[in-house]
């Protein structure tokens, strides 16, 4: 990447719940901000700027940054909202220090579903003529990628439950996410039909939660980080709002977020250690890993067996847990960690590349990728 | 900075107070179209946008880019939607400007717009506040800047007779500008006496309501000339912001925007600025905030901005004109306003200003801001 070298110093998650009742938004925030920095010798005052996601909808308030920016530590600061994953706002941080302008960021996401209505808050992103008058939303339209994948590659829902099921069982295993009881695969098969053939749980499950990730230049990261993992790649790319005229079975926009992100660390080929990237379905699951090269089209499910060569979504991923706009910064700050601290993963030691992914918008419009290593 | 970035090619719409024939969509599209034409540019020739509009309540689509994406013609390029209330544009201008210098893209077109025709403005701006203790007084935007207004009356002298002012010199200035839609003189007595909205704000204190957008082409250094052998080169931007509840939030001079002003100075190498710009651009959502960004950007010193605008010397003629383009009083769409007061600053050091030009501008200063007056920023553009 031209530029200078930047680097995830440590990261801050609160646990993922599906309703953080007790704790209004400047709480889950101003955890994760005091949270940060241990470890790292820094404070609020090394911050040079911060960059946050969020979505005013969800919140329920117009501008929420303005609401917020003492919780985020931003008083006098450079602030700047991105209002798309955290993953967008990462990308964007790392732009910024790359060029030289800072040092030192911060990059902070947070989501609160459970105050609000997330049917709505999709439904508000469709075409307010021709598509909102059918009720077309998130979720039909990942019954209709889910349809397209199954038919193609000759899947059946049964082949989906297990990795569903194992997903919940690793989020439950790490402890970042409030998991009642980890459903099994026949429990997932048995909940509700969601958009055919989709069950509830097959969809990822909205959660409230923060998360902030301590960005940093070489300077910096030569002091403050024990293990810099090295943000070497970054791409994103959007792709037409129409869904009926996205190319069916893929997901290009993934495909060209990949591309970008790869060609710049310089990778010849797809093979890092660790991967961890966002759905909204079990189907799209398999779809981003596919679009990032991971596998050939139909092939992801090996890829989620115990013996895959790569590592996918050891923290659980977004089924268990979609803290709307925050998801792919969890992701970041999972995959961080899952380098720096192999052991905790139960994965061994040689892990030396990851590569990180976010999305947003209805049926997954918009993708974000990363390439770490250490 | 380790890359150079310039402005290549700017458009904006003919802002209006209602554009029926267009969607959201079609109006971010004659923008793009206009900044595309003016950098003799294609959207293929672009690596990445950046869409900036305001507060999504304002016009009821949420994350508007994933609509307007197929407008722009960006479909699998990379988009991102940056807000920041009013100031939103600016911002959206200091992203693309990042990626250009962090090595991310080598082109980046910034759009930004509002289609406030669309939506309840006040009441979009009111869920701004705190629910459970803000929003029972601070209603709209207009109650919270009166107040701070008249305290400012009382101690940096700002009176009603000089916002008055600003009104009728941005008034006049708008005439000449092809894209306001305000177009009418008026006097110092008739804005005196028009109706108070919340007292010292009056009618013709406030600038219109608009639909319209706005679009910049940047370019890194190498590929500049490819558009244009006069860009306007971005020697410094930022944006700064007040966290809501700071005790020692004074509001009589704008902190953040002071904050910003001397970060950008420093990077632009400006000591002087009322000597040193040509050419000044202000957002003013009303006029009392013209003058506090007078003494905020350093152009007079606190106490003294009542007494520059009745010198004359902000008028196009005087030595540092402000809002040569009638400002927000000609054309108001939020969202697109701060990058409108880029393209207006850019458009003076390109020599591409036409009947609004300040004759042989070199330096210019932009500003911009939104929120409840806490997120501000500022841009510095060079010939």
């Amino acid at each position: 990447m031209t530029g200078g070298r930047v680097a995830v110093l440590s990261s801050a998650q609160t646990e993922l719940r599906p309703a953080w009742s007790g704790a209004q938004h400047i709480d889950l925030i101003s955890a994760v901000v005091g949270a940060v920095f241990k470890g790292t010798g820094l404070t609020l005052d090394d911050v040079d700027f911060i960059i946050d996601s969020g979505s005013d909808v969800l919140d329920g308030r117009s501008i929420s940054n303005c609401g917020f920016l003492g919780a985020m530590g931003a008083h006098h600061k450079e602030e700047s909202r991105v209002e798309e994953d955290g993953l967008w706002a990462a990308t964007y941080g790392t732009a910024k220090i790359a060029a030289g302008g800072a040092s030192v960021g911060l990059i902070i996401a947070y989501s609160k579903p459970s105050e609000s209505d997330v049917g709505a808050f999709y439904r508000s992103q469709c075409e307010p003529f021709y598509q909102r008058p059918v009720g077309f939303d998130h979720d039909a339209a990942s019954g209709l990628q889910a349809q397209r994948y199954l038919a193609q590659h000759r899947l059946r829902p049964d082949d989906l439950a297990q990795l569903v099921a194992a997903r919940w069982s690793d989020a439950a295993a790490r402890g970042r996410v409030s998991v009642a009881a980890a459903p099994t695969a026949a429990q997932v098969l048995a909940s509700p039909n969601a958009a055919a053939p989709l069950t509830r749980l097959m969809l990822a499950r909205p959660v409230d939660g923060a998360v902030a990730v301590l960005l940093g230049d070489a300077e910096v990261a030569r002091r403050a980080a024990r293990t810099p993992v090295w943000i070497t790649g970054t791409g994103h790319a959007m792709d037409t709002h129409a869904f009926a005229a996205r190319q069916a079975g893929t997901l290009q926009a993934c495909e060209a977020a990949a591309r970008a992100a790869i060609a710049r660390a310089g990778w010849r080929s797809v093979r890092p250690s660790l991967v961890e990237v966002s759905a909204s379905s079990a189907v799209t699951e398999l779809m981003v890993l596919e679009a990032a090269g991971l596998a050939a089209p139909g092939n992801a499910l090996r890829l989620c067996d115990r013996d895959s060569p790569v590592a996918v979504n050891r923290s659980g991923g977004a089924l268990p847990a979609d803290p709307i706009m925050a998801t792919g910064l969890v992701r970041l700050a999972e995959a961080a960690r899952q380098l720096s601290h192999p052991g905790d993963y139960g994965l061994p030691a040689s892990q030396a590349t990851a590569l990180a992914h976010g999305a947003g918008g209805v049926g997954m419009q918009s993708h974000c990728v990363m390439t770490l290593e250490v | 900075m380790s890359r150079h970035v310039a402005i290549v090619g700017v458009g904006q719409t003919h802002h209006a107070r209602r554009r029926t024939d267009v969607s959201q969509a079609g109006l971010v599209r004659e923008a793009v179209d206009r900044a595309l034409a003016d950098a003799a540019l294609s959207i293929d020739e672009i690596d990445s946008i950046v869409v900036a509009s305001g507060p999504v309540l304002f016009a009821a689509v949420n994350q508007p880019e994933k609509w307007v994406v197929d407008a722009v013609g960006a479909r699998c390029k990379p988009v991102v939607r940056v807000t920041s209330g009013g100031g939103t544009g600016l911002a959206g201008a200091l992203a693309g400007y990042y990626q250009i210098a962090g090595g991310q893209a080598e082109r980046v077109l910034v759009v930004a717009y509002d289609k406030l025709s669309e939506g309840a403005l006040q009441y979009s701006i009111s869920t701004l506040y705190d629910p459970f203790w803000g929003r029972e007084f601070a209603v709209g935007i207009m109650g919270f800047s009166a107040a701070y207004w008249r305290a400012r009356m009382d101690v940096l002298g700002h009176t009603e007779e000089a916002a008055a002012m600003v009104a009728v010199k941005n008034r006049r200035n708008a005439i000449s500008n092809p894209y306001a839609h305000v177009k009418q003189e008026v006097t110092v007595e008739q804005v005196m006496q028009s109706k108070p909205l919340a007292w010292p704000i009056k009618l013709l204190d406030v600038p219109p309501i608009s639909d319209g957008a706005a679009a910049v082409v940047l370019s890194c250094e190498k590929l500049a000339a490819r558009s244009t052998s006069r860009p306007a080169w971005i020697r410094g931007m930022g944006y700064f912001c007040e966290a809501d509840n700071a005790a020692s939030r004074s509001m009589l001079v704008s902190e953040p925007l002071a904050i910003a002003a001397r970060r950008v100075y420093r990077s632009a190498g400006i000591t002087n600025p009322r000597r040193q710009f040509d050419v000044v651009e202000v957002q003013e959502p009303y006029t009392c905030f013209e003058l506090s960004y007078y003494e905020s950007l350093g152009l007079c010193a606190p106490g003294e901005a009542a007494a520059l605008i009745k010198s004359g010397a902000t008028l196009p003629d005087g030595d540092i004109p402000v809002n040569p383009s009638g400002g927000c009083a000609g054309a108001n769409p939020i969202g697109a306003a701060g990058l409108i007061r880029l393209i207006e600053a850019a458009a003076q050091v390109m020599g591409k200003a036409a009947g609004i030009q300040i004759p042989n501008a070199r330096l210019a200063l932009a500003q911009s801001g939104g929120g409840w007056a806490n997120l501000r920023g500022v841009a510095v553009v060079s010939a």
